[in-house]
């Protein structure tokens, strides 16, 4: 079943000193910590103020 | 600190009203809704297995010089130690901590004898074959590591030939030439694949034989180099990767950067890792026990950000 | 009452830990109104849809997936559910971290939730080494130096695929869904952690609490 975008290609690769991650996961960790602050700043659907 | 603790044990407050089984409900359909997205933009990656078949076609001249260190158990497993034979190449300790070495040989490996000569002695309609390999079977010790180490500088300087078969500079190599030209054509053909796996009995679904053999490629051509194109070595931080521009495991980021510092870069790495990763696992799980730590997120209030409402409620 | 029958002392022993009203509420408390209080939720929900596609991948063997477009799609969900998985996981972790969720005699609802991420670990571990791929080839080639210089090596073969499958299957996911189980009964029963109580706070109920013969509801 063909994907509508094929990721069977090489990424890019982030470097820092002597860390080194690819780019899909530097955006799932960046995605995380936004979704953290996101979080904790809204409210649940019916909480009152 | 306990009596403190005390007063957070119950709830003597408002409560207001919640549908729990609405709410799993929904978590569980946007859940599946994004699965399905995430599935149908980037579908999940597959790429095919390399075999044995594949590694002797690719590099003739890598396969026979890895069979032949198969045979003198020069190889990176015939060296290995437990728990494939008594040798001592990758046995790791960490202090007085030998756990490697007490747990024992328990996946016994004969390399000689499952890589090469059972194979060899399996392929049938070939006389010549059986009687090079007779004569090295009955030639003493010292002799077959003559042969081997002979041949193997032999094939530093061997090419590939026509057929997809070698051919080595002339030297005293004994019975080596006819052995390996066969067992190449062998795996070249498929079976030595097949030879590997089915041993003990007719169902296998142990694959430690053609996983070693293939590991133990001379200049990494079966696996490894694959694996440092899709930058998955540990040196490439691979352990958090995946083939292809897949996100990876993500959550292994710790575990892996260890291998990039200094005292965990030597020959009993692993050991070493495992050891400050189990301490690190053990504290996380015991954090509500542990000074200092416990106390952090009353020192850095980011609870004053997810309780804003009932604070405010609180004091106003 | 009987004293002597075990069901009957497992059934009280049960109840009174666990009311209906308290393993089915249908309120919660008050302070209760942050964004961060859906991730424990959307973990499980991810666990559910890592079983359910899995369970879809076990029924036509582990072969099936690199031949059909059917199989794959169920192997790309399984996949992704298990990516959401740890994502939300490892949120509601820092969410439950920075409230301090112990607190109150909560040390066990902590344990068992870290207990989890960790034996989740090694559960997506042998399922990386059950694909049947180069992924597998890799990961069990050279994780095997790690885990025998553990002598964990001596009964755990990475390169057994047949091992490693039973493991993915049905070993770490029946631990994974009992530690869950517990995790939650035990949310269940302590109640979801109250807020800190700032110094402020603190003052302000100290100068109104009742006077110290005053019974308190336990």
């Amino acid at each position: 079943m063909a994907a509508i975008f094929n990721l069977s290609h090489h990424p890019s690769y982030a470097h820092w000193h002597f860390f080194q991650m690819s780019v899909p996961n530097v955006i799932v960790i960046v995605v995380m910590l936004v979704v953290f602050a996101i979080a904790i700043l809204v409210r649940l659907p019916g909480a009152e103020r | 600190m306990k009596a403190d603790d005390e007063r957070y044990r119950e709830w003597k407050g408002g409560y207001r009203s919640y549908d729990l089984v609405k709410e799993a409900s929904i978590a569980l359909g946007i859940v599946l809704a994004i699965a399905v997205v995430l599935t149908i933009l980037f579908s999940s990656p597959d790429e095919k297995s390399s075999t044995v078949q594949s590694w002797a076609r690719s590099d003739p001249v890598d396969f026979v010089t890895t069979a032949t260190r198969e045979l003198d158990g020069s190889s990176a497993s015939g060296r290995y130690g437990p728990p494939y034979n008594h040798a001592s190449g990758s046995v790791q300790h960490a202090w007085f901590l030998h756990p490697q070495r007490w747990l024992g040989v328990s996946h016994p490996v004969n390399n000689p004898e499952d890589f090469v000569l059972a194979p060899l002695r399996a392929i049938t309609g070939q006389p010549g074959l059986q009687s090079a390999v007779g004569t090295y079977e009955s030639a003493s010790a010292n002799q077959q590591t003559a042969w081997t180490s002979a041949y193997e500088k032999g094939l530093m300087k061997a090419k590939v030939a026509a057929g997809n078969s070698i051919s080595v500079p002339a030297g005293k190599y004994g019975p080596l030439p006819a052995m390996m030209t066969s067992l190449l054509s062998f795996a070249q053909g498929g079976g030595l694949d097949g030879a590997l796996l089915a041993s003990r009995q007719f169902y296998q679904t142990d694959y430690t034989k053609p996983l070693l053999f293939m590991a133990d490629s001379a200049g990494g051509v079966a696996l490894a180099n694959r694996a440092m194109a899709e930058h998955l070595l540990g040196t490439q931080w691979g352990m958090m990767n995946e083939t292809g521009s897949y996100p990876g495991q993500v959550w292994l980021w710790l575990y892996t950067f260890w291998y990039q510092v200094k005292p965990f870069q030597g020959h009993n790495a692993d050991l070493l890792v495992l050891l400050v990763m189990g301490a690190l696992s053990l504290a996380l799980v015991l954090i509500p026990f542990i000074p200092g730590v416990r106390d952090i997120p009353q020192w850095i209030p980011v609870h004053r950000i997810i309780w804003r409402d009932h604070y405010r409620a609180s004091t106003g | 009452m009987s004293t002597t029958s075990w069901t009957a002392r497992v059934r009280e022993r049960a109840v009174a830990a666990l009311p209906p009203d308290k393993l089915l509420p249908d309120k919660q408390p008050s302070y209760v109104t942050s964004g961060i209080y859906i991730f424990g939720v959307l973990s499980l929900a991810s666990l559910v849809v890592i079983i359910a596609s899995g369970s879809i991948l076990a029924l036509k063997g582990p072969a099936w997936w690199h031949f059909t477009g059917v199989g794959h799609f169920f192997n790309s969900i399984h996949l992704w559910s298990v990516e959401l998985f740890f994502f939300f996981m490892v949120i509601h972790l820092w969410g439950k971290y920075w409230m301090a969720a112990w607190r109150g005699g909560r040390a066990r609802v902590w344990i068992t939730g870290a207990v989890t991420f960790l034996i989740a670990i090694p559960c997506a571990f042998t399922g990386y080494l059950s694909q049947q791929n180069f992924d597998s080839q890799w990961i069990s080639t050279q994780a095997k130096d790690a885990i025998n210089a553990s002598g964990i090596g001596a009964f755990f073969n990475v390169l057994n695929f047949g091992q490693m499958y039973s493991y993915h299957v049905f070993l770490l996911p029946a631990l994974v869904v009992a530690i869950v189980i517990a995790h939650i009964l035990l949310v269940r029963k302590h109640g979801v952690v109250p807020p800190f109580e700032p110094r402020e706070l603190k003052a302000k109920v100290a100068a109104t609490e009742p006077p110290a013969d005053a019974e308190s509801r336990s």
